[in-house]
């Protein structure tokens, strides 16, 4: 085959001759699970910044929601994944609403957090919130406190959800169950608690 | 009357119980009796499940509106947290036939199967639209209009956004709840980044509080410097972060601001005559006096 450019360096070569410059730690499936998670034309986007512009974690610190998208285009899995930053979406979907090639930037991250969350990088918060759910059926259960405020507002102690009857708990618990979720997440909580 | 399961959520009825008293006694004065929906979980939270697997959240809502279409009545509710669960899973549902066998597949370990039967409403929308309630009639219900108080409105993301899902149209600058206010007698003012997420949602609350906090502030600031008396939204979870945010922001950044927040219904019940007890004013962290003193 004829030199692309007649370099010396061989690895030089190998790469002009590719009608691409890959990454080598790119992965293309990634883009299309996302896009298949996200139900968004994730792959459209021409980074012009409307969404980092739109961001109100922006500001405040080094997330860069255009970062992300562009991430994916490139198909840069453990870059994205593994980042803190994935985690400061508000998911208040500004950019969705201002995106002019009409992606739902919002639903690439909330993609992105799916797919990070299949290797079990969750912050402990999210999991406590499920924990909370699994035991009382609410992500922030009734207290004491608040009773006797429900008591003397007239209403009773236990609102009428699955609080008061409890006999839809293990409905609840089956559904998660169904998914491993609950030991999923008492297995990371520990892990995380025993780093602390 | 007009009857609707009433989906109250976490943060309502477990820590500002007023909004609950107050949503079900103005409701019943606009022609609307909210009906307990006995069973009802958390929605759960969009941030926390739908960032961890958006299965298992379409399978937890999906289980709040199957006890619904049991009762056979359209579902009300009053944050906009549950509206993204709830609204946004049972529209997806109904239109993604995929979508609906996969969950009802795990549904049928509880002997349940999601229809597609019902709707969902946030009340605020009921309250506006005509053909339920309407402006004029939230109006005509007021018997102690809240003259001379500047209200700034805070819309919450997931009720208008994203606009291109749901129906309420202009996500930039809408202008309904402000009508809506101004049925009440009172002065809703304008100021600046008004439809900036409250710092709460995604997780992000838990995740990294000063983070959370600081998106926070910056709203007070916004609102301080309109001259507000008090900023109303229809989201206990973003009424949680304004008024539990601002004793926090004053231990972490050492500024009190002392803007009462009130959820619409508790302004609603203050116009039709409730008084600040029965609506448990008394159990907000930042005291409200301040606004009481202007309107009583």
């Amino acid at each position: 085959m004829a030199k692309a450019k007649g370099y010396s360096d061989p690895k030089m070569e190998e790469k002009l001759r590719d009608r691409y410059y890959y990454r080598t730690d790119s992965n293309p499936e990634f883009s299309k699970r996302i896009r298949d998670i996200s139900q968004t034309v994730s792959h459209m986007c021409y980074q012009c910044g409307t969404c980092t512009g739109s961001c109100p974690s922006a500001p405040r610190s080094s997330y860069r929601i255009r970062l992300f998208m562009r991430r994916n285009v490139m198909g840069l899995e453990d870059e994205a994944l593994t980042d803190p930053d994935l985690w400061l979406c508000t998911t208040c979907y500004s950019c969705t609403d201002r995106c002019p090639r009409d992606i739902a930037p919002t639903d690439v991250i909330m993609a992105m957090r799916n797919l990070a969350a299949e290797r079990d990088i969750i912050p402990v918060n999210f999991l406590k919130t499920v924990q909370a759910i699994y035991t009382t059926g609410h992500g922030v259960p009734n207290n004491d406190v608040n009773r006797a405020a429900r008591q003397r507002l007239g209403l009773e102690r236990e609102p009428p959800t699955v609080h008061k009857y409890k006999q839809y708990l293990p409905g609840i618990q089956k559904i998660l169950d169904h998914y491993g979720l609950k030991a999923r997440a008492d297995k990371i909580v520990a892990e995380a608690e025993k780093h602390a | 009357m007009r009857e609707y399961a009433f989906f109250l959520g976490c943060i309502a009825p477990n820590r500002y119980p007023g909004c609950e008293s107050a949503a079900i006694r103005t409701s019943r004065k606009l022609g609307i009796e909210l009906l307990p929906l006995e069973g009802a979980s958390c929605c759960p939270a969009p941030g926390a499940f739908g960032s961890i697997d958006l299965k298992i959240w379409y399978a937890m809502a999906a289980r709040n509106l199957v006890l619904a279409e049991k009762m056979k009545k359209d579902i009300a509710l009053l944050c906009n947290g549950c509206y993204k669960s709830i609204w946004d899973v049972n529209h997806k549902l109904k239109h993604n036939d995929e979508l609906r066998d996969g969950v009802n597949e795990v549904l049928k370990e509880i002997d349940m199967e999601f229809k597609g039967t019902i709707d969902v409403w946030h009340l605020i929308e009921l309250y506006y639209d005509p053909k339920i309630v309407g402006v004029d009639k939230v109006r005509d219900s007021v018997v102690h209009p809240l003259t001379r108080t500047r209200i700034g409105v805070h819309y919450g993301c997931h009720l208008v956004k994203p606009k291109k899902e749901h129906h309420f149209g202009d996500s930039e600058n809408p202008m309904w709840i402000e009508e809506l206010v101004g049925a009440l007698g009172a002065e809703p003012i304008q100021y600046r980044k008004k439809m900036q997420c409250c710092g709460a949602g995604g997780g992000v609350r838990g995740y990294d509080i000063a983070h959370s906090l600081d998106i926070t502030n910056e709203k007070m600031i916004n609102l301080h410097e309109a001259k507000a008396d008090a900023v109303t939204e229809v989201c206990p979870f973003c009424q949680l972060q304004f008024d539990r945010g601002q004793i926090e922001i004053k231990e972490k950044f050492g500024k009190y601001w002392g803007l009462p927040v009130l959820h619409y219904s508790e302004l609603l019940g203050l116009a039709q005559g409730m008084s600040p007890a029965e609506l448990g004013l008394d159990l907000h962290a930042v005291d409200c006096t301040p606004f009481l003193k202007k309107i009583l």
